[in-house]
C-alpha cells in the first residue's frame, strides 16, 4: 500500500465536546471513511479542547491499527489520524 | 362482553397504553444506554451523561453500531497482527530447526521448555523421544542433578553468559554457551538460552596438526641428534653467507664455541670455502689450511651443499668439514716409509752389485801405488782413484746401512738405557767435538727403559749429533737432553747453527736428501734415523727456535 503524496484533510472540530461524545464522533467517522483512510487518500484531524479525548482517542483509533499523533496547538489539541503502518 | 370484560380483553385505555408505551422505550433507551456505557467503558472511556446526548439523538447516533463498526475495525487488525505473529513464529521456528548450531531454552527448574533438532541430533540420546518438560541435566548430561562445569547453572547464578569448553558427546565436541533469555521483576533469571556448538572438526583439524607438529618435533630432534652425533663439524650458512647453525663437532674442531661461530660470516671462519664459493665452485673434500685459536696450524677438509626450499628456491647451504691434519701426518709418514722400502730395496742391490767391482778397483789402485816406477803425476792420479773408491765404499756402506734398516734383518729388540747409550756416543764423538772446538752440554734425567735395537738407537743419536756438529762447522755449542714425559721418553739435540729453513722441514727426513755441499753428505743419515724411530712407534721432528737461531731435533720414543 503506497501513501498518498497529498492525503485529503478532514477536519472534525470537537472542540467544547467531552468524551465520550467526542469519542463517538471520531470513531463514526474512522468507520464511515475507512477505506480512504487505509488507502492513505484521507487523515482526519481532530481538533479537542477535552484532555481526555487526547488519550481515548488516540488508544482506539491505535486499536485499530491507524497511525496517530497529538500535537498541541494553543489552548487545544490536533489528534492526527492517518493510513496504517 | 361488559365493560369491564372489554377493557380487559381489549387492553387498558388509550392514556395507560401510551404511558405503558413510554415507560417500555424509557427501558428500551435505558438499556441501550446501559450497553453504550459497557461498550464505552470497554473502550477505556467514561459513560455517557443524559445532559450530553439525549434520548433522540442517543437513538440518532446509533453508538452500539459506531464500537460495533469499530470492534470490527479492531478485530481486522488483531487479527492481521495474529497472522502476522503466527508467520513470524513460523519463520523463527523455520531458523530454529535449520541452524547449524543446537538450541535448547532451559527454565529455572533445568526443565527444557523448547529444543531445536540439531540439539537433539548433537546432545539427545536417539532412543529418547520427549525433551521438551524434562531435566537438561538428566538428557544432556546423563546426571541426576546440575554438576560442576553447568553453564546453565552459573548463568542462573551470575545472570551472565557462561562457556564450556570441549564438552565431549556421542563422539563429539561441543562448545556450550549459555545467554540469559528472560528475568523476572527482580532481574533474576528465569530462563536460559543453550547454544551447543558442534566443534568436532575443528577439534580434529587442531589434533591433525597438533600430531603433525609432535611428529616434526620428533623428526626435528631426531635430526638435531644425528647432528649433535656428527664427528664431522656442520654449518648452515644463511643465503647472506652468514652461520645460522652448527654442531657440537663444529666447535670442537675449530676450537671456538658453538655460540662464537654462530651468527659469523663464513669469510671470515673458513675464508678460503668462501672465495671457492664465491668463485661459483660447490666445494666437494677442498682442503684449505685453518689456524685454530691457539695459533695451531691445522689442515680441513670441507664439502658444501646446496639447501633448496620445496619450491626450489636457495635458502643457504650445509658445510661439513673434519680436521685431517693427523690423518695427513700419517699418510705422509707412510708415504715416506713406503719410499723409504723401496729405496731401501733399491740401494741393497745396487750396493751389493757395486762393492765388489769398487773392491777391486781399490785394491788394484793401492797395489799399482807400491810400484816404484810412477812417475809423481801417475801416484797422485791413483791416489785420487784410491781416495774416491774409498768414498764410494763409504756411500755403498751408508746406502747398505740403510738397507739394513728398512729391510729390518738382524735386529734385535730389547730394553735400552738411552742415557748409557748417549754417554756412549758421545765418548766416539768427543775427539771431533774438540777438533771443531764445540761445547757440549748434557741434561739426562732418569728415565724408563726403551724397548729398541741399541746398535740403532746409537747411529740415531750419532747422526743427530754428527748432523749438529756439521751444522755448527766450527765453534759452536750442542745440548742434548732427555726427558720422561710419559708415555714418551723424550729426546732432544738442540745445536746453535744456522737452523733448518721452514720449507725444507718436511724433506730433511727423505733420504738422498741434504742440505750439504755436493760430495759432503750423502743425504741418508736423518732418513735413517727417522725409519729407526718411526719402527720404534716414535716421532722425530724439526724446531727452529723463535730467538736464538740453531735446530733442534726432537724424538719421543714409546717408554718399554
Amino acid at each position: 500500500m503506497s501513501a498518498n503524496p497529498t492525503p485529503e484533510i478532514l477536519e472534525i472540530n470537537v472542540i467544547g465536546q467531552v468524551c465520550p461524545a467526542c469519542l463517538l464522533v471520531v470513531l463514526k467517522e474512522l468507520n464511515q471513511r475507512r477505506p480512504e483512510i487505509n488507502s492513505g487518500r484521507l487523515r482526519l484531524v481532530i481538533s479537542t479542547d477535552h484532555r481526555n479525548a487526547t488519550i481515548t482517542v488516540p488508544e482506539s483509533a491505535r486499536k485499530m491499527g491507524y497511525q496517530v499523533d497529538v500535537i498541541k496547538v494553543n489552548k487545544y489539541y490536533q489528534i492526527v489520524v492517518g493510513q496504517p503502518k | 362482553m361488559n365493560k369491564a370484560t372489554r377493557e380487559q380483553a381489549g387492553g387498558l385505555p388509550e392514556q395507560d397504553r401510551l404511558a405503558a408505551l413510554e415507560a417500555a422505550n424509557q427501558r428500551h433507551i435505558a438499556y441501550i444506554r446501559d450497553k453504550t456505557n459497557h461498550l464505552l467503558k470497554i473502550m477505556g472511556t467514561s459513560p455517557l451523561g443524559y445532559d450530553e446526548l439525549d434520548d433522540q439523538t442517543l437513538i440518532d447516533l446509533d453508538p452500539i453500531g459506531i464500537i460495533a463498526d469499530s470492534f470490527t475495525q479492531i478485530l481486522d487488525f488483531l487479527n492481521k497482527n495474529v497472522n502476522e505473529l503466527q508467520q513470524a513464529k513460523d519463520e523463527m521456528q523455520a531458523i530454529f530447526d535449520a541452524t547449524g548450531v543446537g538450541i535448547s531454552i532451559i527454565d529455572r527448574d533445568f526443565k527444557v521448555q523448547r529444543c531445536n533438532e540439531k540439539q537433539r541430533q548433537l546432545l539427545v540420546d536417539s532412543r529418547r523421544r520427549e525433551i521438551v518438560g524434562h531435566n537438561c541435566f538428566e538428557i544432556y548430561c546423563a546426571r541426576e542433578s546440575p554438576g560442576m562445569g553447568c553453564p546453565a547453572m552459573e548463568t542462573f547464578a551470575t545472570g551472565k553468559p557462561a562457556l564450556v569448553r570441549d564438552v565431549e558427546k556421542k563422539g563429539k565436541f561441543f562448545n556450550v554457551v549459555t545467554t540469559p533469555f528472560a528475568r523476572d521483576e527482580d532481574g533474576t533469571v528465569t530462563r536460559v538460552i543453550e547454544v551447543a556448538l558442534d566443534i568436532s572438526d575443528k577439534k580434529r583439524a587442531e589434533l591433525a596438526e597438533q600430531q603433525q607438529r609432535q611428529f616434526y618435533l620428533q623428526e626435528k630432534n631426531k635430526l638435531a641428534t644425528v647432528i649433535e652425533s656428527l664427528s664431522e663439524g656442520l654449518l648452515v650458512i644463511d643465503p647472506d653467507g652468514l652461520v645460522t647453525t652448527c654442531n657440537r663437532a663444529a666447535g670442537e674442531i675449530t676450537g671456538h664455541s658453538e655460540s662464537d661461530i654462530t651468527g659469523v660470516p663464513l669469510t671470515r671462519l673458513f675464508p678460503a670455502i668462501s672465495d671457492l664459493l664465491a668463485a661459483g665452485e660447490e666445494p666437494a673434500g677442498a682442503e684449505f689450511s685453518y689456524q685454530a685459536p691457539d695459533g695451531k696450524e691445522l689442515l680441513f677438509s670441507a664439502d658444501s651443499n646446496r639447501m633448496l626450499d620445496p619450491q626450489g628456491n636457495f635458502v643457504g647451504r650445509v658445510i661439513t668439514f673434519r680436521d685431517i691434519t693427523a690423518e695427513k701426518k700419517k699418510a705422509q709418514l707412510f708415504f715416506r716409509a713406503e719410499k723409504l722400502a723401496a729405496i731401501g730395496h733399491l740401494s741393497a742391490g745396487v750396493a751389493h752389485e757395486l762393492n765388489t767391482p769398487l773392491a777391486s778397483i781399490l785394491g788394484y789402485a793401492r797395489l799399482l801405488l807400491k810400484d816404484d816406477n810412477l812417475t809423481l803425476a801417475q801416484q797422485e792420479r791413483l791416489e785420487i782413484i784410491a781416495e774416491q773408491t774409498q768414498r764410494s765404499s763409504e756411500i755403498i756402506k751408508g746406502l747398505l746401512s740403510f738397507a739394513r734398516n728398512s729391510s729390518h734383518s738382524d735386529r734385535v729388540r730389547e730394553e735400552c738405557e738411552v742415557n748409557s747409550i748417549i754417554e756412549r756416543a758421545v765418548l766416539l764423538l768427543n775427539t771431533d767435538l774438540e777438533k771443531r772446538e764445540i761445547d757440549l752440554e748434557l741434561a739426562l734425567q732418569p728415565l724408563p727403559p726403551v724397548i729398541a735395537d741399541p746398535g740403532e738407537l746409537e747411529q740415531v743419536i750419532i747422526n743427530l749429533m754428527l748432523n749438529g756438529m756439521q751444522a755448527i762447522g766450527h765453534r759452536g755449542r750442542i745440548e742434548v737432553q732427555t726427558e720422561h714425559r710419559e708415555p714418551w721418553v723424550v729426546l732432544t739435540v738442540a745445536d746453535n747453527g744456522p737452523g733448518v729453513p721452514e720449507e725444507i722441514r718436511t724433506r730433511i727426513f727423505d733420504p738422498f736428501y741434504s742440505t750439504k755441499p755436493v760430495g759432503e753428505g750423502t743425504g741418508l743419515g736423518l732418513s735413517i734415523c727417522a725409519g729407526i724411530i718411526d719402527d720404534l712407534g716414535g716421532s722425530i721432528e724439526v724446531n727452529t727456535p723463535l730467538r736464538g737461531g740453531g735446530a733442534t731435533m726432537v724424538v719421543a720414543l714409546p717408554r718399554g
